[in-house]
């Protein structure tokens, strides 16, 4: 009996010990400690010794869970930025990262064990419902901690949270660059369907403010995320609609609609939100609104696109805002360190704040307005070719 | 006309996949009185093995062997896949507890449920997968049923399903194993002491539940496209009301209940609203319980006093 106890006490012990680090994997990158002399330092602090910049910075992302499509990718750029920056400032940089499954509870669990280790800022969460949560925590437990979001685009969030930042632009961008565009295409009728997340819903409230101040008829529907079968809504979009808007966050369930409106002999054009930007949606002729531009065509970002694609297998347009808030926070530490300060979350953050690039890896400028949103933000518009290509359009 | 035509294509489609999934719901629940909250899981892995043969055979756009083939294929990797998936439940984690309390094996159907649906996030990586069935049958081939058309796909999933319904009907009222099933869901104990071999018949059971699952799996990939790990926690659960409707325990209940919730989603969505669908599916769920607890074919449960 005694024996079985033990066993028991033996194996709940392993389950916990399997669990409990298991949403915080600490990881340090592979620089070795003989390189981490700090050449800004030595150029900016005149007869100072050679320092060593260490901090650790933290990401946050779906890994796994319903859009790990996303996460994976982020999460490589992310390695992608801290890798590339180490390499060139001879710094050693550590990072933790925590995968949120999308899921707002893991993420305030996340964001309270990034307050409680040496992390100075953060990289996420991805979507506005994880930084929502996770900023509850960053703002009561310290505001001087920094979370920059490389694809959270809820307008008004980055107001309720001190260290908030992002660096995509917002849906009071995304709502009426859509709609103008629509209405450009000379949209008369345009058929909603929103897939009842608030990031869904949001957006879509905005887009049919704008196409009915633009006098365009709307028609508006609701479906899950989790459903496949569309085949009787689809049955229901009205023969002479121009556009059907899909502001959707899982792409492969926008492509079944595509399928299922082809089946059917629709032929309204799609037109999907920035969640829909992935390569499981590929029908042809339908447009996809992007936060990000396809980096393969700013010129300064071509050699940084081709070292990611030599090191790791995909990306997609939630990578490159990715590496732009990394290097924000990277350059943030690395002026703190050049200042001969050792970084903590304070003077991390107030470096953040004063970031003003005239070029970044989106081939834009990056500043922040008092909020921290974008101070030039702005959405881009893609056509879907018949290779599955995209040609920007808008 | 042609609208309502449409719509009752669309809900027959979805009617027939929640039929199948039904179906083993019902089978388990009759001869174990066992809700196996894990079946939505079999039909998840089912979904998988038959996109698993489609990957291995080339895939949608270069198949190396007849569309055809590669259809059956499908199927059969799919029930053997899911029948051998169903029976390990079964057989360890749902026997040992055969003599326990009433919860005891429910607790470990839904644990079974969560395991199922770790591995497959493990195995096959948590985005989705597409058959991109277009690619193989393309969306111009189907069949003219008065004003509208109607794809292939759906002709195939309609009639496969049909078939097996049929042939599952005659085989649990015409042959000595489906008179067991029958007289094991009618009294375990007592069928038990006229010679029938419980434990096989509750495999047997197993086997075909599943067999049955796999398929609607592979039937949903076909016609819809998108599989994923998730996605047996959803159609499970309506197909579970779709058994409880027709009367759980009733294979005949099982078909109609399925047909019906099918039924009541695409005329919900086509004629009410898309939001409601939901709403009105569990809401006739709610309606039937009321007027028929033990659902519109179920025979009422008698109990000793």
């Amino acid at each position: 009996m005694r024996s079985r106890s033990i066993w028991l006490v033996v194996a709940l012990s392993m389950v916990v010990a399997a669990c409990s680090p298991a949403a915080v994997d600490t990881t340090t990158t592979a620089q070795p400690a003989a390189t981490t002399t700090a050449g800004p330092a030595e150029s900016t602090t005149t007869g100072a010794e050679p320092m060593v910049c260490e901090a650790t910075i933290g990401f946050l992302g779906p890994i796994t869970g319903p859009v790990a499509f996303i996460g994976e990718v982020q999460l490589n750029w992310f390695n992608y930025a801290l890798d590339t920056f180490n390499a060139e400032m001879g710094y050693q940089i550590d990072f933790v990262e925590g995968d949120t499954q999308f899921d707002t509870a893991q993420a305030a669990t996340l964001a309270a064990q990034f307050l409680d280790s040496d992390v100075v800022a953060a990289v996420g969460p991805a979507g506005s419902d994880q930084v929502d949560a996770a900023g509850v925590v960053f703002e009561a437990g310290d505001p001087n901690f920094t979370f920059i979001s490389p694809s959270s685009t809820r307008s008004g969030i980055t107001a309720k949270f001190t260290g908030m930042f992002r660096t995509v632009p917002t849906d009071d961008d995304q709502g009426p660059t859509t709609a103008d565009f629509l209405i450009a295409q000379g949209a008369q009728k345009v058929f909603l369907v929103d897939d009842q997340s608030s990031y869904s819903t949001g957006l879509a409230a905005s887009v049919v403010e704008n196409l009915e101040a633009g006098n365009v008829e709307v028609i508006t529907e609701s479906v899950t995320q989790d459903i496949t079968d569309f085949s009787a809504l689809v049955s229901t979009i009205p023969d002479d609609t121009d556009f059907v808007y899909l502001p959707w966050q899982v792409a492969a369930n926008g492509q079944i609609f595509a399928n299922q409106m082809a089946e059917q002999g629709k032929t309204a054009t799609i037109f999907g939100s920035d969640g829909m930007d992935s390569g499981d949606f590929t029908a042809a002729g339908s447009y996809i609104a992007a936060f990000a531009p396809d980096i393969a065509g700013v010129p300064g970002s071509v050699s940084l696109l081709e070292g990611f694609l030599a090191e790791y297998p995909d990306t997609n347009t939630f990578g490159p805002p990715v590496f732009a808030a990394a290097r924000v926070i990277l350059d943030a530490i690395g002026r703190v360190c050049a200042s001969g300060q050792v970084p903590d979350r304070a003077n991390v953050q107030a470096e953040v704040r004063n970031t003003d690039l005239a070029d970044s890896i989106l081939g834009s400028p990056i500043s922040f307005t008092s909020d921290g949103d974008l101070a030039e933000g702005r959405f881009f518009i893609f056509q879907i070719e018949e290779d599955g290509t995209k040609t920007l359009v808008g | 006309m042609e609208f309502f035509l449409q719509q009752t294509v669309n809900g027959l489609t979805l009617g027939s996949v929640y039929a199948l999934l039904a179906l083993g719901y019902s089978m388990v629940y009759g001869v174990l009185k066992l809700l196996n909250f894990a079946h939505g899981e079999v039909y998840m892995f089912g979904a998988f093995a038959g996109y698993g043969v489609l990957t291995v055979l080339g895939g949608p756009s270069a198949l190396v062997v007849p569309v055809w083939v590669v259809i059956v294929l499908m199927f059969v990797a799919a029930m053997v896949t899911s029948s051998a998936i169903g029976v390990t439940l079964e057989r360890f984690a749902y026997r040992p507890l055969r003599t326990s309390t009433r919860i005891a094996p429910l607790i470990s159907a839904i644990g079974a449920s969560f395991f199922l649906q770790a591995s497959a996030l493990l195995l096959f990586t948590a985005n989705s997968q597409t058959y991109d069935a277009p690619r193989l049958i393309t969306l111009e081939s189907g069949i003219q049923v008065g004003p509208i058309r109607v794809w292939m796909v759906r002709v195939l999933v309609i009639v496969t399903a049909a078939v097996l319904m049929i042939l599952l009907t005659l085989w649990v009222n015409r042959t000595l194993t489906g008179k067991a099933i029958r007289a094991v869901s009618f009294d375990r104990e007592a069928a038990a002491m006229m010679g029938v071999d419980v434990d096989k018949v509750i495999v047997v059971t197993f086997l075909i539940g599943s067999a049955l699952a796999g398929v609607g799996g592979v039937m949903v990939g076909l016609v819809f496209g998108r599989i994923f790990h998730l996605m047996g926690f959803v159609a499970g659960l309506k197909a579970f009301t779709a058994a409880v409707v027709g009367g759980i325990g009733s294979i005949p209940g099982a078909m109609l209940g399925g047909l019906l919730i099918g039924f009541a989603e695409a005329y919900t969505t086509g004629y009410i609203s898309s939001t409601f669908q939901n709403l009105i599916v569990f809401g006739l769920l709610i309606a039937v319980l009321l007027l028929r607890p033990s659902g519109l074919l179920g025979r009422p449960e008698l109990v000793k006093v």
